[in-house]
């Protein structure tokens, strides 16, 4: 099971699409992929797909290997949040949109300013 | 035993460590029947691993245990395998318990890796989801504290000023505390003009990572040490296992949980964890010494010195001491027992009897453990 939601958020992402879980029994929402539902334990789970629209919950600003990095957590509207790099001069708050880049020959969601 | 770099081997490093706590302790290594310690990976000699750790420590230190654990939260560790030692001599499994913390932190920081990103450096996987969480560019742990620090200030008005107060008053601390390598005075201003790391997060504010060890001796027999004895009042760990980005927010540490219940009413030194300025702040909030969000004016308005009102991290912390192999427990372990026994040349807090030790860390900061100390 674990396996496998995997796999679909792996061909999820590289059809630039950005997957999340749903648990169908307490409806919680989440983004790093287990086969039970970290809430109410349930295995009855769904992968979704995100639209792609969050806000900052959080950002900093590093010296990154080119140049300034901004890494970050992104809170989707959707209600799940998830590490990334954002692109873009943000503040918390603000709203940021799915982007894909290519990274060592597959494809990962990162966000860029709306 | 701490130095910012240690020529000889981590075994030998580790070896000198021991005997100078099996002098201090009277006792020697064939008498040791409990052995509990935390090693991270990197740490030993640049190797990823120790192989079969329990064995090559027993058998170089010659131990033969009845008892083994391995903890490893990281950074709290060292608190967990006295608390555990205690237990077992409690129960009657073991008699004396040699704790052992640390590594050498310099062949990471050679590399520009930490604990926390040795996958960019060795080629193992920290995470069951790694394809959507290591894939970022990040500087864990410190951008990972970043990020709690620019949310604390957004969400509170936690100020940088506030949190330089955090670094200088330890440094006060530090001054004339022989362990220390950091010692001469700084301002809020050279805080502030330190450089910037991760924002909002300068480099005074972010533990340098040093080569050492700590070792502890927790046994039922006195000997012929004149250490005091010394009891655990309380001991409380909770370990929050979700990413943080799914707790109810990043400005909370399992610290809430680990000190539940505890009484600050006649503690005499509080010794903080403090791997960020940042941190520290967290934990005064957490154990309950302010508010949530009240933890900037807290230092603001509080003399934490050795010599103050509510005297934090008396020795200067692992801030100025450093933090042996990216673990600050035994630093803040070894200070609150050297307050306890009159001990803290330079910067003993007068009378110390009972000090709070709270520590937090492991991976994604999900471990917390709170201990108050008290003599006998
Ligand atoms: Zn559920």
């Amino acid at each position: 099971m674990f396996d496998k939601i995997k796999e679909e958020y792996l061909s999820l992402m590289e059809k630039e699409k950005l997957p999340y879980t749903k648990c169908k029994t307490c409806g919680y929402v989440f983004f790093y992929p287990r086969d039970f539902c970290p809430k109410c334990n349930s295995r009855d789970l769904e992968v979704k797909i995100s639209e792609g629209k969050g806000k900052v919950f959080s950002f900093t600003k590093f010296q990154g290997k080119k140049g300034e990095t901004i890494y970050g957590i992104v809170e989707l509207i959707e209600g799940f949040r998830m590490y990334a790099n954002i692109f873009g001069d943000v503040d918390i708050g603000d709203e940021v949109v799915v982007s894909f880049i290519n990274d060592s020959g597959r494809k990962i969601p990162v966000f860029k300013k709306k | 035993m701490t130095f910012k770099k240690y020529e000889g081997s981590t075994f030998q490093l580790l070896s000198e460590v021991v005997s100078k706590a099996m002098e201090m302790a009277s006792i020697n290594s064939r008498e040791i029947d409990g052995l509990l310690f935390t090693i991270i990976p990197g740490t030993f000699d640049g190797k990823a691993n120790v192989h079969f750790p329990s064995f090559q420590l027993s058998s170089f230190l010659g131990i033969k245990p009845k008892y083994i654990d391995v903890i490893d939260y990281g950074g709290p560790s060292a608190l967990t395998m006295i608390y555990r030692a205690f237990k077992l001599i409690e129960a009657g499994e073991i008699e004396t318990a040699l704790c052992v913390v640390g590594g050498k932190g310099s062949f990471l920081r050679e590399n520009r890796v930490t604990a926390d990103s040795v996958d960019k450096f060795y080629n193992i996987s920290l995470t069951p989801f790694d394809e959507f969480f290591r894939v970022y560019e990040d500087m864990n742990p410190v951008t990972d504290y970043a990020l709690v620090a620019k949310r604390h200030g957004k969400l509170f008005g936690t100020t940088d000023e506030q949190r330089a107060m955090i670094a200088v008053n330890q440094r006060k601390n530090a001054m004339d505390n022989d362990k220390a390598i950091y010692k001469n005075p700084i301002t809020v201003k050279d805080v502030l003009s330190s450089r910037m790391v991760s924002d909002p997060l300068r480099l005074l504010e972010i533990v340098y990572p040093v080569d050492g060890f700590h070792a502890f001796i927790v046994s039922k027999h006195q000997r012929n040490s004149n250490l005091r004895p010394i009891r655990i009042d309380f001991y409380g760990e909770a370990h929050w296992t979700e990413m943080p980005t799914e707790w109810k927010d990043i400005v909370y540490t399992p610290t809430v949980e680990s000190s539940k219940g505890v009484n600050l009413e006649k503690i005499d030194a509080y010794e903080l964890y403090d791997s960020f300025t940042i941190t520290v702040l967290l934990e005064i909030e957490d154990i309950g010494l302010a508010e949530k969000g009240k933890g900037g004016k807290f230092v603001e308005n509080t003399d934490t010195t050795y010599r103050g009102e509510i005297p934090i991290n008396t020795g200067g912390g692992s801030l100025n001491v450093g933090q042996p192999a990216f673990m600050s427990g035994g630093v803040i372990l070894e200070e609150a027992l050297l307050q306890l026994n009159d001990m803290a040349k330079g910067h003993q807090v007068k009378g110390a009897n009972r000090v709070l030790v709270n520590g937090i860390g492991g991976w994604n900061r999900g471990h917390a453990v709170t201990m108050v100390l008290e003599g006998e």
